[in-house]
Formats: structure tokens, C-alpha cells, sequence
């Protein structure tokens, strides 16, 4: 009988699983009109992308903080809620359910659109409005209408990139390193699209890993093609290390590329000499460009001792939206609080936002570029 | 018995009316255990059983996941069509990844297939058709006429029938002939290939099931997410899969489902906390692995075994039983050698171990080997029983050329081997021991595990009514479910004797089967393998015990440096001047001197 | 042509990285058999250290080095002590058991400086040498001579030293040792002392490379302990050419692949260790019968 205790034990832990959740739990207790208004803030805070998570939490916090200390909704406080995602698409499903069974009315993130994707089903069913700080273009392609972005698609980014290079500018001579991953994969079909467009073939098209430390090769093979311009797809850090060892090859033609290319912890990675004349295009160029962002960049500063970034800039931004759109909706739910955020327009960090029906709510990037260690507005 | 279907009743019941008390939350991540559990009974039978390390799981989950999700989505086939293609597509991964384990073992065997694991991501990450860094959204669901399976409820009832039956199966495995040579295999290789358990096949067949369990498990995940991406196969689900198995016990299935519960609902708890929930995560696995490493299914036999401790008295000890000697049979009138070994070579990196050995046996014979240590009378069964490839000569076994013939295929030819220093199964009973070398049928033959199962344990009955019989004849039925190692070694050395007969050889290789032993141990011995002689099974000892081989042998063969210096009758060997030479010009401790002839029978 | 030797440049200049990464695993590993997959996460908290004194406590990079190799092995004492339940266990156990000690060691590191990383300017500022075309970093010959002495330095101490022939005769044979009176224990102390200090000159040293973030261990130790294996697990030549090799095996077939490098880096790693399963160095003792 020895080989049976087991058994046992599964079974004693079926029951007690299935004694501890009252029947239909599947409360909505938030939609009541009381207590405080719950959001759920899902991001990695573990793991590989954990940075990125870091970064939303504190933008999105700053944004509720400010809320709660006006008094909040209707007199009801915001909660803030993190949900560790892992960057593991599953646990966002997990974390999909978690929120809709917790009663959230809301959700921030994620920053990683894998999860964003994964998470999006059961949001729709679950109708909670999700604004995510995703940009590739999968997201709009779920076609869902509880999904908002909280920054422009790149195809907007790279866009405006390429009007100004091409159209402005008259280079034609242009060489593309992008990475395989979402971000990367994204920015080069878009700016690939917007090349093609003004009938431009790039010199050369190199794709690297996201995980790849050493670029010598494809940055030879970008050399001996001698471009005018190279065109960036890439994270913060791994841009930063490609442009590194491209100047240290000799390297001397300007970068060009989207957000991540204006961010400190590029121009850290890089050294603020080798970015020197790094051509972006972002919705938010730096800390310094309104009073708005100055106001932000003196609240994050002081919140959390460091410097504000794109990242927590867009995920205040998002945050903002979104309790503007409780606000004005009455605390409203679902399909309701959905079509408040489409009907929000809201003059933000990155511009002005007005949603469209794919769930886009900024279609303008502005062109900067980095002179003396600084990201400026280009002109001309 | 009817404890155990009570019980086995209770759970199923439990589990069908569980879905009742969950509300959607919670019914998701039972959905997503369930997969996890598949996964883990998988990885249970790839490393617990058959102690084949394999870090590309969850690169078998992403293969049955993506293809069902391509077939679904990019092909336009339907769910069940694509599903069944998925875990063939699974199963041909399994085998190429499975291939490196055929030469490289631990963690060689380790970096190899999470390198592979690596690969896939990348793969995928970069394949238009697996849709890249964002993977394949709006997968189809599964359809079943009359239930909506896209209810999670209602998967609940898909998954649980699915899971029952794996599991299941995956014990059937386990209890029966194919998991027991799995387990001797992991257990020590050497000694299952030289009974005739083919450890190439074996391996092969680990990875097997790893990914028929894995590819089932994708298949599931496909229908239950209906949406793949990279990120789902990462290394981070592989380790977290592997420390479920590894805590919830590798060598018992069930403990690999009690591990992968237990943590995906810690992990679920705590996901509200990470950085604590990465710490406190951490921390019980490395507890686990230092004070439980057997894991929680290795708790519930060592609560009772200090239970027992504490109430004292073990019971009645188990004795060891007389040996029932064999029916004598008239020698074969074979006037052909058993075994030729032909001018043997055998070098390591210029250390000549043999040196030219040429050596012939006769149906029916006892031949002793004896020669002072490093002489290389080991070395020598090496080569003779396939675990060497001789540098140059040749042997010929039963008037075949046996020339580095893989050790299970001369077993299977009928040979079969004790070791110098013991190589019992460890971890299977002294029973299971027997029963492995009992088990002659070829591994191939395991289909029938799928196409008739009432003929494998038609076939397991009789298996351990040979094994009783066995157990009897050497006295050993009362150590029947005792682990070998909990014996003492006089004991232990009988068991490895009446394993290496139950393999029914021909010819019997004894290596040092006197070492350890006490005088009247010796005697019983003697009296062993003269009876094993007279069934007709021609034997070769080595030893060192000169009582012994002088009483014992027919004739004695002795090797020095290597080369073979005489051979002949007892008595005129150890008159041999370049015998006694050899022994007095090494510093060997007296007793490693040829005791005189007088001394002799 | 040029491409193919700025290539190998590349792969050479991390590639002696990953050696670094890879003798710490092998010294480990044939000292104590143990084989230590936190080694990795180790490599990353002597990266922060490092950092930290040269970013924050503005000590000159050498010396920020130094300390940051002897606070770092001081910690490995703490590990070794941690993991000794380990040593000599089966595969499967040291596996999983080394692994939940590095999710710990990483988790221990976010709370300690965060998730979002920090970007080490390089210490020496001199422009590349350029040589027909080619471009060699000055840092790349800095870590290179590095690597060379502290290689020079360990077999010296392992063969010239009392303590180091001491620990020889550990990895040789356990048991002889102890009955000869090696004090095993302390033996095995001091080979993960060198070990944790030997990631943190891997880690100090490619902080100015890469980036220092909490993931920076993992992707180093996957290749470093693939370096180890390819160049025969436990030898100290092998560690070296094992690391340069799967440095430059990287680099070129991120050249050719592009987005498929990582598929080919690991299937040309399967083919080479199912052809030479020892590795180049393999390890001399096979145990059999």
C-alpha cells in the first residue's frame, strides 16, 4: 500500500484547491462605487527585459502618485498594482485572468509585446482596456479595442526618419543594422517600407541577434560599402554597442534611428563622443524640449533620484490617459471606459494624443539629433 | 489493493468536480499546470529514468506548439490533423537531439541540448513562417463536436483525460521490463549494456518519450493560448521545468507532477512579489537539492523509515538461503574453442596494457586468469567483453568474429560478466536486479507497449516468476526487495553472480569474484561455479585468491606486464619458473603468491 | 579579406572573455567536481563591483579591478560554503542546485542596484591601432595581455606553489589526497576563491566592453561553460582555446547567418563535441570497469 500515499496527498490537495475558492468568484467588486479604483500595472520585473519594466513602474507611478495627491477620482484613491510578468507570455495569460478575476478595471503594459499579444484575448473577452508601451506593428494587427499604444507605431517613427534623410536631406546612401527581435524586426520592415517608397535600396541590410555582443563582422562588411548613413533598429544598449565598435572600426558615417537612439543609456553605452550627430526620431527627444517635460523630469528626479527617460515618459503618458478617461467617464468600465480612452484627447509628454479606431493615439514623431552629448531638435 | 482504487477513485472524482469551485483565474492556471505536468513526467522518464539529461524540453514544447500552429494557421489544416503531424514533427526533433546523447554523457550531454534549445528560439525568432519575434497569434480552437473548447472549463475536462492517460502510461512504462532496463541503464551503463540491455536504443528511446510527452504538451498549450512566441520555450520555463522535476522527485512520475504543481502555484503566489519570489524560488531549490535530494517524493519513504528507526527493531533480518545447485548436463561434445582471443593488442596513450595475449577456450572449461596487479587481466575481459576496442588482434566468440562488438550484442550472443568491484543496480531492488538480466527481448519490440500492453504484462508475470526462481536458487529470496547496496558485500557479490546468470550465458567472465569474501564465502563460491559449470556454461576467472583458482581452474592462464608468460595445468604452472619470477620480482604482498601445488585439491 | 580578419579580431577580443569565464569554470570543476552553473551570476556581481568602485567610489580602474577581484572571491568563500553540500554529487543535483543559487544570487543583485544597469566608460581612451585597414582597440590588447598573465600566473601557482600541487593532487584523486593529509576542504576553498576572482576579472574587464546589467552573466556563462566543454572540462589549455574558439565561431557566423548565427553557433558546437567528445584538451582519466 506504500505506493498509494502519494495518491493520497494529490488528492487531499484537489480538495482543499477546490474548497478554497467560493463558487464563482468571478467577483466585480471594483465596479462598485466605492474603495479605491484598481489598476493593474503588468511589466517584467525579473529577468532579461526587467529594465524596461523598471522604468514604466516608476512613470506610470509618478502619474498616479500626482492623481491620488489631488484627491484622486471622484474622491476615490487610484491603486497601483505590479504584476510580474517575467517577459513569459504565459504568465501573461496567467496574469490576464489574475486581473480580470481580481476585479481590475484597468491595465498598464506591458512593455514587451510578446506578452502584450498573448495577453490581448483575454482582455478583449474580459473587456479591460489595456494600454500597452509596445509599437510594433503585431499589436495594431490583433485588432483589438481594449488595446491602446502609448507612443507612435514604427511605421510613424521610421516615416518621418526617412522624409527627413531622404527627402530633406538627400541621402541616398544608407546601410541598415537591425536585431531579430520584435523591436528590431519592426523597425526594419517600417523603414525598409519608407525606403522603398522613395524608390531607395539600402547598401546593405545586416540583421544580429539581440543577444549578440560582437559586430565586427557586419560592421566591416557596412564599412567596405562606405554609406552615407547607417540606419539603427535596435535596443537602447545593444545600439549603444554597435555604434561603439563601428567608430572604433572607423566608423565615421552619423547613426540614425528611432526612440532608443535619443535615450542617456545609449548615449551612456556609446560614449557621449561616438554618438555625436545621431540623427532620431522620437515623440519625446528629451527632458528638457517643454515645460511639461521639465515639470516631469523635476518630479522623477525627485521621486526616484535618477533621471527620466523615454520609457517612463511614455508609461505616464499612457497612465494619464487613462485616468483622464476614468475621470471624464464617471469611473466607467469596460467597453464604456474603452470608448472614453478613444474620446480622450489629451496634450501629453510626447505630443498630442488622439485615438484612432486601430488603437494608435500619436502619429508624429519629431526629428532631434544629438549635438555636444545632447539630443536638440534638428533643424533644417 | 482496494485502498489504492479507492483512493485512485476519490482523486478522479476530486478532479472532476473541480473545475466547479474555480472561478476563471484559477481554472487558467490549473489548464496551464496540467501542461506543465505532461511536460514534467516527460522530463521525468528522459532524466529520472533513463538518466539522459535533456535541456531541450521545452525546445520539444515549442516544436509541438508552433507546428500545430503553423499547420493550423499558415497550412489551414485542421486541429486535430495538425496536432497529430506537431508530435511527429516533436519526435524526429527528439531523435536529432537525442543523437549527440549516443557519444557524450552528464553534463556534456547537458550544454549540448540546451545549445540545441538555444538554436530553436533562434530559429523561430527568425523564420517568416513561424512568424518571427511576434509569433503566430489567433491559432484555431480545437474543435470536439458538442463541446465548446474554447470554454477553459471544458479543456480543463480535454487536458485531464489527456494527462490520465500519459501519466498513466508513463508508470505503465516505468513498472514494466522497458522502465526497468531504462533504470539499470541510468543506474550504471556499463553493466546493463554487458546483460544485454542495448544502451544506444535506450537513450534513444528516453528522448523519445521526452518528446512524444513534450510534443503532446505543445499541442495543448497551441489550443489552450492559441498563441506561440519565442519567449514561451525560453531557457527561464526550462530550468523552472527542470527544478520541478528535480524537486518534486526525478525518480518517481508521480513525485514529477507533485513537483510541477507544487511550484506553479508557489511561483503563482508569489507573482505579486518578484524580486522576493526570485529569492524565495531559489533558495528552495538549492534546500531541496541539499537536504531532500530525492525530493518530495522521497519524503513520504523517509518519514516512514524514521518512524520505523524510532519505534526500533527492524523486524527479523533477512537470511541468506543454501544454494540449490544446478541440474548437471552432459557437456556438448564441441571440439571447437568457446573463445578465442587472437595476438590481443591493447594500448592507452603508449601504456602497452596488453601485449600480444592469445588465449582459447574450451567448451565446458574453467580457466583461471591470475598474473600480479596491472598485468592487465582486467583490461583483458575488457576487451573480450566488448568494453574495449582492442588496439590490434581479434576475438572470436562461439566461431564468430566478436572483434568490438558492442557489449549488449555479445551478451545477446551469450556472454555475460561479473565486475571487480561490483556494479549493482543501485537504485532497483536485488529483484529487479535479476530481472533486467532476465529480460532478453529486444528494445525495438516496446511498440507493443502501444499496440498490446495486455502482452507486455503477459510477458512481466513470467519475468518475475523466472526472477523467483532464480532468487531461490541462489538463496536470495528474502533480500528479494531489498536495495543491493543495504546488503552485506558477501552477499552482494552472490547477487551480481546469479544477475550475470539469469542472463543464461554460455560463457561466464567472473572478475575477482573471491575479493571480500570470508573463508566459508570462498567455499560456497567454489561449490557456486562448479555448479554453474556442470549446467554447461563455460567460465573464466580472474583472482587472486590462489586457493581458489588452483582448486577450481582446469587450467590457468597468467599474465605479467601484459603478455601472457604461461599457461597449463595448476600444478605445472606454478612451478613455472617465470611465473614464480613474475611474482617474487614485483613487490607483491605474500598472499599474491602461487601457493604450491600440494595445497591443491 | 579584410572582413574576414576583422572578423577574427572581433571574435578574439571576447573570445578571451569567455576563456576567462571558462578557467573559472574548469578549476572548479576539476578541483572540487564541481560544476558550477551560478558561475555566470558570479561573473555579473564582480562586473557591478567592479563597476561600483570605478563609477561610484572614482577609484583608478586598476585598482577598482583589484578590490573588486578580492571582494568577490571574499564572497565565493561564502558560496563555496554554500554549495559544498554539492561537490561530487550527481549531474542532475549540482545542476539544478548551482542554478537556484544564481536565480538567488541575481535577484540579490537587483536589490542591490537595480534592474536597469550602467554603462562603464573604457579606461583607456587611446584610438584604435590601425594596421593594412584593420582596427585593433587598445582595451582588446589590454584584455588580452590580462587574460595571458592571469593564465600565466594560475598554472605557475598550480604548479610551482606548495598549495597550488596541493590542489593538483585534489583533482587527481580525492581520497589519495586526504590519506596524505590534504587538507580537501581548504583545497577547495581556495580553487573557488580563484574561480569567483577569475569572474571577477572577466566581469571588470568586459563591463568597459558591453554593458553591466543583471542579465550580463547569463549569455557570458552559457558560452564560457560551452568554451570549457569544447576546450576538454577541467583543463587549463583547454579553457583558453576552448574560449577563443567559441569567441571567434561566434563572430564569423554572425557574419554569414546574421539572425541564424546563435542556430549554426550551436549546431557547429553539437557536431564538434559529438566528434571529439573529450573536447581538444579532453580529460586523460576515462573510468571504466
Amino acid at each position: 500500500m506504500a505506493r498509494s500515499r502519494p495518491l493520497y496527498a494529490l488528492a487531499v490537495l484537489a480538495l482543499v484547491l477546490a474548497g478554497c475558492s467560493a463558487p464563482g468568484s468571478d467577483k466585480k467588486d471594483s465596479a462598485s462605487d466605492t474603495g479605491p479604483i484598481k489598476i493593474a500595472l503588468v511589466d517584467a520585473q525579473s529577468g532579461q527585459l526587467s529594465s524596461l519594466g523598471a522604468w514604466e513602474l516608476k512613470g506610470a507611478k509618478l502619474a498616479v502618485t500626482e492623481w491620488n495627491a489631488q484627491g484622486g477620482i471622484n474622491g476615490r484613491q487610484i491603486q497601483l498594482d505590479v504584476f510580474d510578468d517575467q517577459g513569459d507570455p504565459t504568465t501573461g495569460t496567467n496574469l490576464a485572468r489574475k486581473i480580470q478575476s481580481e476585479g481590475y478595471l484597468a491595465m498598464i503594459g506591458t512593455a514587451e509585446s510578446a506578452v502584450t499579444i498573448a495577453m490581448a484575448p483575454t482582455l478583449k473577452t474580459a473587456e479591460i482596456p489595456n494600454i500597452t508601451s509596445g509599437q510594433s506593428p503585431g499589436l495594431v494587427a490583433v485588432g483589438s479595442e481594449f488595446l491602446f499604444l502609448n507612443g507612435p507605431t514604427s511605421t510613424t517613427y521610421d516615416e518621418t526618419l526617412a522624409k527627413y534623410i531622404v527627402d530633406q536631406q538627400g541621402i541616398k546612401s544608407i546601410a541598415m543594422i537591425t536585431n531579430n527581435g520584435s523591436y528590431g524586426k519592426g523597425e526594419h520592415d517600417a523603414f525598409t517600407k519608407a525606403l522603398a517608397k522613395r524608390s531607395v535600396t539600402p547598401v546593405a541590410d545586416q540583421v544580429v541577434t539581440t543577444d549578440q555582443k560582437d559586430f565586427s563582422a557586419a560592421l566591416t562588411s557596412i564599412r567596405q560599402k562606405n554609406p552615407k548613413l547607417i540606419f539603427l533598429g535596435a535596443e537602447e544598449v545593444e545600439s549603444g554597442l554597435i555604434v561603439k565598435q563601428a567608430r572604433d572600426l572607423g566608423i565615421t558615417a552619423p547613426f540614425a534611428g528611432g526612440a532608443p537612439q535619443g535615450t542617456p543609456v545609449f548615449l551612456n553605452t556609446a560614449g557621449a563622443k561616438n554618438v555625436e550627430g545621431t540623427i532620431v526620431s522620437s515623440p519625446y527627444l528629451s527632458n528638457d524640449i517643454s515645460p511639461a517635460s521639465k515639470k516631469f523630469a523635476d518630479a522623477y528626479k525627485a521621486a526616484y533620484n535618477e533621471d527620466a527617460e523615454l520609457h517612463g515618459a511614455k508609461a505616464y503618458d499612457g497612465t494619464q490617459i487613462m485616468l483622464t478617461a476614468l475621470k471624464t467617464s464617471n469611473v466607467a468600465t469596460g467597453k464604456a471606459l474603452a470608448d472614453a480612452i478613444r474620446a480622450t484627447k489629451y496634450q501629453g509628454l510626447l505630443g498630442g494624443f488622439a485615438y484612432d479606431n486601430t488603437g494608435v493615439g500619436i502619429f508624429a514623431t519629431s526629428i532631434g539629433k544629438i549635438e555636444n552629448g545632447k539630443l536638440v531638435a534638428a533643424t533644417g | 489493493m482496494r485502498y489504492r482504487i479507492a483512493a485512485l477513485a476519490v482523486i478522479a472524482v476530486a478532479a472532476w468536480l473541480l473545475p466547479y469551485g474555480l472561478d476563471s483565474y484559477a481554472i487558467h492556471v490549473v489548464n496551464i499546470i496540467l501542461i506543465f505536468s505532461i511536460l514534467a513526467v516527460g522530463l521525468g522518464l528522459c532524466m529520472g529514468i533513463g538518466g539522459q539529461v535533456n535541456l531541450a524540453q521545452v525546445a520539444f514544447f515549442g516544436v509541438g506548439a508552433y507546428a500545430t500552429a503553423i499547420l493550423t494557421t499558415k497550412a489551414g489544416w485542421g486541429f486535430w490533423v495538425s496536432a497529430v503531424l506537431a508530435v511527429a514533427a516533436t519526435v524526429v526533433m527528439g531523435l536529432l537531439v537525442g543523437t549527440p546523447a549516443l557519444r557524450v554523457q552528464s553534463h556534456y550531454l547537458g550544454i549540448v541540448t540546451l545549445g540545441l534549445a538555444l538554436a530553436f528560439t533562434n530559429w523561430v525568432t527568425n523564420a517568416q513562417i513561424a512568424g518571427g519575434a511576434e509569433g503566430i497569434s489567433a491559432i484555431p480552437v480545437p474543435t470536439i463536436p458538442g463541446v465548446d473548447l474554447s470554454s477553459e472549463y471544458l479543456y480543463y475536462y480535454l487536458e485531464l483525460i489527456i494527462f490520465a492517460v500519459t501519466l498513466a502510461f508513463g508508470l505503465f512504462i516505468v513498472r514494466t521490463a522497458l522502465g526497468r532496463r531504462m533504470r539499470a541503464m541510468r543506474d550504471d551503463a556499463l553493466a546493463a549494456g554487458s546483460l544485454g540491455a542495448e544502451v544506444p536504443v535506450l537513450r534513444m528511446t528516453a528522448f523519445l518519450l521526452a518528446s512524444i510527452y513534450g510534443g503532446i504538451a505543445g499541442v495543448l498549450y497551441a489550443g489552450l493560448i492559441r498563441y506561440v512566441a519565442p519567449e514561451s520555450f525560453s531557457i527561464a520555463n526550462m530550468f523552472l521545468l527542470l527544478a520541478m522535476v528535480i524537486i518534486g522527485g526525478r525518480q518517481s512520475l508521480v513525485g514529477c507532477v507533485a513537483g510541477a504543481v507544487v511550484l506553479y502555484l508557489v511561483r503563482e503566489l508569489l507573482v505579486d512579489y518578484p524580486t522576493a519570489a526570485q529569492i524565495g524560488y531559489g533558495s528552495v531549490v538549492v534546500l531541496v537539492v541539499v537536504f531532500a535530494p530525492t525530493g518530495l517524493a522521497g519524503l513520504p519513504p523517509r518519514i516512514r523509515q524514521a518512524l520505523r528507526r524510532r519505534r526500533g527493531g527492524a523486524g527479523e533480518a533477512a537470511r541468506l538461503g543454501e544454494f540449490r545447485p544446478y541440474e548437471a548436463v552432459e557437456a556438448a561434445a564441441g571440439d571447437e574453442p568457446i573463445l578465442v582471443a587472437d595476438a590481443i593488442s591493447m594500448h592507452f596513450r603508449g601504456l602497452k596494457a596488453l601485449d600480444d595475449v592469445s588465449l582459447s577456450v574450451d567448451p565446458g572449461e574453467i580457466r583461471g586468469i591470475v598474473g600480479p596487479n596491472g598485468s592487465g587481466k582486467t583490461t583483458l575481459f575488457n576487451v573480450i567483453s566488448g568494453l574495449y576496442r582492442p588496439t590490434r588482434g581479434r576475438v572470436r566468440f562461439r566461431g564468430r568474429d566478436a572483434t568490438g562488438l558492442a557489449p549488449y550484442r555479445l551478451a545477446r550472443a551469450g556472454m555475460s560478466r561479473t565486475f571487480q568491484n561490483l556494479r549493482l543496480f543501485g537504485d532497483l531492488t536485488v529483484e529487479e536486479n535479476v530481472l533486467v538480466a532476465l529480460d532478453r527481448h529486444a528494445t525495438w519490440q516496446s511498440w507493443r507497449y502501444v499496440g498490446r500492453p495486455i502482452s507486455v504484462l503477459r510477458r512481466d508475470r513470467d519475468l518475475h516468476r523466472r526472477a523467483g526462481e532464480v532468487l531461490d536458487r541462489y538463496g536470495l529470496r528474502e533480500f528479494a526487495a531489498l536495495p543491493p547496496k543495504s546488503l552485506p558485500y558477501g552477499i552482494q557479490r552472490r547477487v551480481e553472480i546469479a544477475r550475470a546468470m539469469a542472463a543464461a550465458p554460455a560463457l561466464l567472465l567472473l572478475d575477482e569474484p573471491a575479493a571480500g569474501l570470508n573463508g566459508e564465502e570462498v567455499r560456497q563460491l567454489s561449490e557456486i561455479v562448479r555448479s554453474i559449470r556442470d549446467s554447461g556454461v563455460t567460465v573464466i576467472v580472474i583472482e587472486h585468491n590462489m586457493g581458489l583458482v588452483m582448486s577450481l581452474c582446469e587450467r590457468i592462464t597468467v599474465l605479467a606486464s601484459g603478455k601472457v608468460i604461461a599457461e597449463g595445468l595448476p600444478a605445472e604452472v606454478a612451478q613455472n619458473p617465470a611465473v614464480i619470477e613474475a611474482y617474487l620480482g614485483d613487490s607483491m604482498s605474500s598472499d599474491d603468491l602461487p601457493t604450491l601445488p600440494e595445497v591443491a585439491r | 579579406m579584410q572582413v574576414f580578419f576583422q572578423t577574427i579580431i572581433g571574435g578574439v577580443s571576447l573570445g578571451a572573455i569567455y576563456a576567462l569565464v571558462a578557467l573559472g569554470f574548469s578549476l572548479v570543476y576539476r578541483t572540487m567536481g564541481l560544476v558550477n552553473f551560478a558561475h555566470g551570476n558570479v561573473v555579473t556581481v564582480g562586473a557591478y563591483l567592479a563597476s561600483t568602485f570605478y563609477l561610484t567610489a572614482k577609484l583608478p580602474f586598476a585598482v577598482a579591478m583589484v578590490v573588486a577581484i578580492v571582494v568577490t572571491a571574499a564572497i565565493g568563500l561564502v558560496i563555496e560554503r554554500v554549495l559544498r553540500p554539492l561537490e561530487n554529487r550527481d549531474f542532475d543535483l549540482m545542476l539544478i542546485g548551482t542554478i537556484g543559487f544564481g536565480i538567488v544570487l541575481d535577484a540579490l543583485v537587483i536589490m542591490i542596484w537595480g534592474a536597469t544597469g550602467r554603462a562603464v566608460p573604457s579606461p583607456v581612451q587611446t584610438a584604435p591601432l590601425s594596421l593594412f585597414g584593420l582596427r585593433i582597440r587598445t582595451y582588446d590588447l589590454v584584455v588580452l595581455a590580462i587574460a595571458a598573465v592571469a593564465t600565466v600566473l594560475l598554472v605557475l601557482f598550480l604548479s610551482r606553489t606548495k598549495r597550488g600541487a596541493a590542489m593538483q593532487a585534489v583533482a587527481m584523486d580525492h581520497e589519495a589526497a586526504t590519506a596524505v593529509g590534504i587538507h580537501v576542504g581548504r583545497s577547495n576553498a581556495i580553487a573557488f576563491m580563484i574561480g569567483a576572482g577569475l569572474a571577477a576579472l572577466a566581469g571588470g574587464l568586459v563591463g568597459p566592453l558591453l554593458y553591466v546589467n543583471p542579465a550580463l552573466g547569463g549569455t557570458l556563462g552559457i558560452k564560457g561553460f560551452a568554451a570549457a566543454i569544447l576546450g576538454g572540462f577541467g583543463s587549463i589549455p583547454g579553457a583558453i582555446v576552448g574560449g577563443l574558439a567559441i569567441g571567434i565561431l561566434d563572430s564569423f557566423t554572425a557574419g554569414h547567418f546574421q539572425g541564424y548565427s546563435e542556430l549554426v553557433t550551436f549546431l557547429v558546437f553539437t557536431v564538434i563535441i559529438m566528434i571529439r567528445p573529450t573536447g581538444v584538451f579532453g580529460e586523460r582519466t576515462v573510468n571504466r570497469a
